[in-house]
């Protein structure tokens, strides 16, 4: 409030000192106009006047010249007139009113004597009027005889005078409208302005700009005042924008970073992903699908999930599954793609991906190639199958002999010896082939281990021929060694290896006729020490080699089927060989014979080693 | 009593062959034998057997090819086909019996009970 009464008190004493001037200045105007009519006047007369005869002014034409002057002078401007002659005297004169003027020696002396037109100027004693002093010499034919003077009195100019005030008045009134019409456009021009602020503030929030106070009660200061405060909440409002977004650059960085994380561990995962949106529009697919389904991730991003997949299997899943509650529990059917993976099983599951609230955001479909889960599945199946109907054979053998004894159809005592051999003869089949289960078994599991130990060959080979002599005998068979002078020492599981190489031996003798050979060899190449069996029995046929070391496989020769057999003790050799990082390979002639090498790394054998 | 009646015993290993070969001729019946499901095929069509008695794991042609095989031939003469099986595989039973005059006999089976099967497919009674 004492501010504003300030302002006003300023801005007043400017008002009224401006006035002032401006009165000044018309005032030294009028007096500059004033000055300037009597300076003409003045010139003029004192011209005009000295062209008549002196003798005129000598005369009655005197009075008569100035009473015409007196009457020329209607603006009473004029104060003395006098004409003097060569000896100052005065010849004719008069003054205003009559009375004498207090002239100033020096200015009649100077005027008196004056040979040119003489202008001078004076201030009355005691009235402080200005006089205007004329001056020139008279001529009478060439001769000077005299001097004319005439004396014009400035008359005082009224500061307020009715024209001043007049213009006054007009100049206050064009300032006052002016100063409206200022106003007016003021307050038209400040209109947007304080829209703006307003705006401002409210876009600054009036919670902010309830506690800003503006000072002053005009215009323009609260407008400014709420620019600044807006201004500078803005300024704040800009840093806190450009740290929230150096956090959010630095999220959006983070989250990139995450998101080609996750892809990358999408591409790595081994099967089939297809991630969708509610619409069923495709969102992401990672490598292995896109190289299953042979496209590009951009010709399938938000292209229909139907489209991309192509198949009417696993669209009529997905839409059946679509008419159940979103649980987001995955389901999943068995389809194939035959045109992109021939022969391939694949299991396509989906699963409904739920934000918080358990609501349905997308879908995840899995795509998980499944053939080699199937075949291994299948080649269990098969193995199981397989190991019944070897085990059933031998106790449908046991169970059909005995029932046969035991119902008194056998009379014959040769037949029932036979019987009763052939029931212990399927009893050995029986238990020989559980243990061949187990060891098969134990390779599956991986448990079987090696207990290696110092090998002598000499004594080996004995060993393993011992097993076979009797049994050779029998058929007649002999049994040839081809022995080294110098027998090669070996480190190796002894028993694992003995039970490798007389499945080896017990087979050629079983597939070798009567009357053959058997021929056991011995001895080292390339730090290997080798183990030859050679019979010279029914052979294996050429398309049979390369699947006899499968587990229950049994060739197909008739020869070789009369005879018991698993199928599961060249696989269960090559294993053993397997584990000892040894070779084996079989070379056959159908009705010549055939020959298995075993190869086995000769180890250096240290005291203590296993 | 069934001189004239031929089964044929079809299996890989020989002591089933000879157990249910003996069996068979002790009860009158005339026994072809074979080892594998080729050779057994061979014997179907050409000594036209009343009844078979096949394994299934068998070299050459197995068990089921046979029975696929001889559906066809049983629409010309009718003969009997008992499989010995394991009835490991879920869909044996079935497609058992989906074959034309074909019955599964589970192992190990008993050779009395095999007789008294054929014998009834022929309407003999056992006493």
């Amino acid at each position: 409030m004492k501010t504003s009464i300030t302002r006003a008190i300023i801005i007043l004493i400017f008002f009224l000192a401006g006035i002032t001037i401006f009165t000044m200045n018309l005032s030294r105007r009028d007096e500059k106009q004033v000055v300037q009519q009597i300076m003409v006047k003045g010139n003029q007369l004192i011209s005009l006047i000295p062209l008549l005869p002196m003798t005129k002014f000598q005369s009655q034409d005197g009075k008569f010249f100035l009473r015409t002057l007196i009457e020329y002078d209607t603006d009473k401007d004029i104060a003395y007139f006098y004409i003097h002659d060569n000896s100052g005297k005065s010849v004719i004169g008069m003054t205003a009113g009559g009375a004498a003027y207090p002239i100033p020696d020096v200015v009649s002396i100077r005027a008196i004597n004056t040979m040119q037109l003489l202008n001078q100027n004076f201030v009355l004693v005691g009235t402080k009027d200005k006089i205007f002093e004329f001056a020139r010499p008279m001529f009478d034919k060439g001769q000077r005889i005299g001097s004319v003077r005439l004396g014009l009195k400035l008359k005082k100019l009224s500061m307020f005078s009715l024209e001043n005030m007049q213009t006054l008045a007009m100049i206050a009134f064009f300032i006052l409208a002016a100063m409206l019409l200022s106003y007016y456009g003021i307050t038209l021009a400040l209109k947007p302005l304080r829209n703006i602020s307003e705006n401002l503030q409210n876009a600054c929030g009036e919670g902010q700009l309830g506690a800003v106070s503006f000072p002053g009660n005009g215009h323009i200061a609260p407008i400014v005042s709420g620019l600044e405060k807006s201004l500078g909440i803005i300024t704040r409002r800009l840093n806190q924008i450009e740290t929230d977004n150096m956090n959010l650059a630095s999220k959006l960085g983070t989250a990139t970073f995450e998101k080609n994380r996750i892809v990358k561990i999408l591409d790595s995962i081994p099967f089939g992903i297809l991630i969708a949106d509610t619409q069923d529009n495709v969102g992401h697919v990672n490598e292995y699908l896109l190289n299953l389904l042979k496209k590009t991730r951009n010709e399938v991003i938000d292209k229909p999930m139907s489209e991309v997949l192509a198949n009417d299997e696993i669209s009529a899943f997905i839409s059946q599954q679509d008419g159940f509650a979103h649980g987001g529990t995955a389901q999943s059917i068995d389809s194939e793609f035959p045109d992109l993976a021939p022969g391939d099983l694949f299991r396509i599951s989906m699963a409904y991906l739920l934000d918080e609230d358990r609501n349905s955001v997308g879908k995840m479909v899995l795509v998980n190639n499944m053939t080699s889960e199937k075949l291994a599945e299948n080649a269990k199946q098969e193995f199981i199958v397989h190991v019944a109907h070897e085990l059933l054979t031998p106790l449908t053998n046991i169970k059909s002999y005995s029932e046969m004894l035991m119902d008194g159809e056998i009379e014959d005592l040769d037949m029932q010896k036979e019987f009763y051999n052939t029931i212990n003869e399927q009893t050995t089949r029986l238990s020989d082939l559980i243990k061949n289960l187990l060891n098969i078994s134990k390779m599956e599991v991986g448990s079987m281990t090696l207990k290696k130990g110092l090998v002598r060959t000499d004594w080996f080979v004995e060993d393993c021929l011992s097993s076979i002599e009797a049994s050779a005998k029998e058929k007649n068979i002999a049994i040839e060694r081809n022995l080294p002078d110098v027998f090669p020492t070996l480190t190796a599981d002894k028993d694992m290896l003995k039970a490798a190489v007389i499945n080896l031996l017990g087979n050629a003798l079983k597939y070798t006729p009567e009357n053959g050979t058997i021929t056991f060899a011995i001895g080292e190449q390339d730090r290997m020490v080798t183990f030859d069996v050679t019979d010279t029995g029914y052979g294996i046929a050429e398309d049979e080699l390369p699947q006899i070391f499968d587990k229950f496989f049994r060739s197909a020769n008739p020869q070789v089927t009369d005879e018991i057999g698993s199928g599961l003790g060249l696989s269960i050799t090559a294993e053993i060989v397997r584990l000892h990082d040894g070779e084996i390979d079989a070379r056959s002639e159908l009705g010549v014979g055939t020959q298995f090498t075993i190869k086995i790394p000769r180890e250096e054998y240290y005291l203590g080693s296993q | 009593m069934a001189a004239s009646r031929t089964v044929l015993v079809i299996d890989d290993d020989a002591y089933i062959r000879r157990v249910v070969q003996l069996k068979l001729k002790i009860h009158g019946y005339e026994v072809l034998t074979a080892r594998d499901g080729e050779e057994g095929f061979t014997l179907i069509k050409t000594r036209q057997p009343d009844v078979v008695v096949s394994d299934i794991n068998m070299p050459k042609i197995d068990g089921r090819t046979l029975c696929k095989l001889t559906n066809a031939l049983k629409q010309k003469r009718p003969f009997l086909t008992i499989i010995m099986t394991a009835r490991i595989s879920p869909d044996e039973r079935d497609w058992i019996e989906a074959m034309t005059d074909t019955q599964f006999m589970e192992k190990p089976f008993s050779p009395a009970r095999l007789i008294k099967d054929i014998n009834r497919y022929f309407g003999i009674d056992e006493k």
